[in-house]
């Protein structure tokens, strides 16, 4: 489930946000690569993302919910057929959004958001598995040596937290009150 | 409509113009083919040919954008 937005709507009111979201997500998968603001980006990336994971469940229903918001039949076939078996082996992270500098009339910030169509690299998952194996051979040791650690340390810090609290009271009623008297003298 | 009634002062239109400042962009320095180079961060670069005409934008070595 995405983030609700913080913040005021896209457009006029939330019925045009909606639109708006609908329109550039019915974009998107129709061109695969569209340019347009970074705030609407931002906000199309989940918008559009819960729509390519109906796509990739694929059955009746689901069709239905995305067809609610994509009124164009075609551009949701292509979404079931084209972009869904792509996005099989993809845990999420189906849209890539790319800064490209500021516009020239309005100076607004704008980005390309595009589907991630590349095959997942296989490197990162043998890397996800050599990680998780030197996770598994690590922390038994580790834990055992903060738990000493901190038993050790307890006693030592709660008497000097003491001292340095009485230490700190009694000095600084002298200096309060030194302060007072340097201003008594300027006045 | 709501209209201003006066004529805004020199003195009170420079007053307030004086407050509008530039900041400088925060740029990362890097060195291609023992050039330094400076850009601004996560945003795509323009790719040129020889002569210095715009191909494409780029960015991680993926092509982004035409120019």
């Amino acid at each position: 489930m995405p983030t609700p937005a913080k913040g005021p709507r896209l457009g006029g009111g939330p019925a045009h946000e909606r639109l708006m979201l609908a329109n550039l997500s019915a974009a998107l998968f129709e061109h695969k690569r569209i340019t347009t603001t970074v705030t609407k980006a931002k906000r199309l990336r989940p918008f559009a993302e819960r729509l390519i994971t109906f796509a990739k469940r694929g059955d009746l229903s689901s069709r239905r919910r995305v067809l609610a918001v994509i009124s164009n039949k075609g551009i949701v076939h292509e979404l079931f057929t084209d972009i869904a078996p792509v996005m099989s082996a993809r845990d999420g992270g189906y849209t890539r959004i790319t800064k490209i500098g500021n516009r020239k009339g309005d100076n607004a910030p704008m980005a390309v958001i595009e589907l991630v169509m590349e095959p997942v690299s296989p490197k990162q998952a043998v890397v996800n598995e050599a990680e998780k194996a030197t996770a598994k051979a690590a922390p038994a040791p580790v834990e055992e040596e903060t738990a000493s650690a901190e038993s050790a340390d307890s006693p030592e810090s709660a008497q000097s937290g003491d001292s340095a609290e009485s230490a700190d009271s009694a000095e600084s009623a002298p200096s309060a009150e030194s302060a007072e008297e340097a201003t008594e003298e300027k006045k | 409509m709501a209209v201003p009634k006066r004529k805004m002062s020199r003195s009170n239109t420079r007053a307030r113009r004086s407050q509008w400042k530039a900041t400088a962009p925060n740029l990362v320095k890097t060195v291609e083919n023992g050039r330094v180079t400076y850009s601004l961060p996560h945003q795509a670069k323009v790719v040129t040919d020889s002569a210095g005409t715009a191909l494409f934008l780029e960015y991680k070595g993926r092509k982004v954008a035409d120019a």
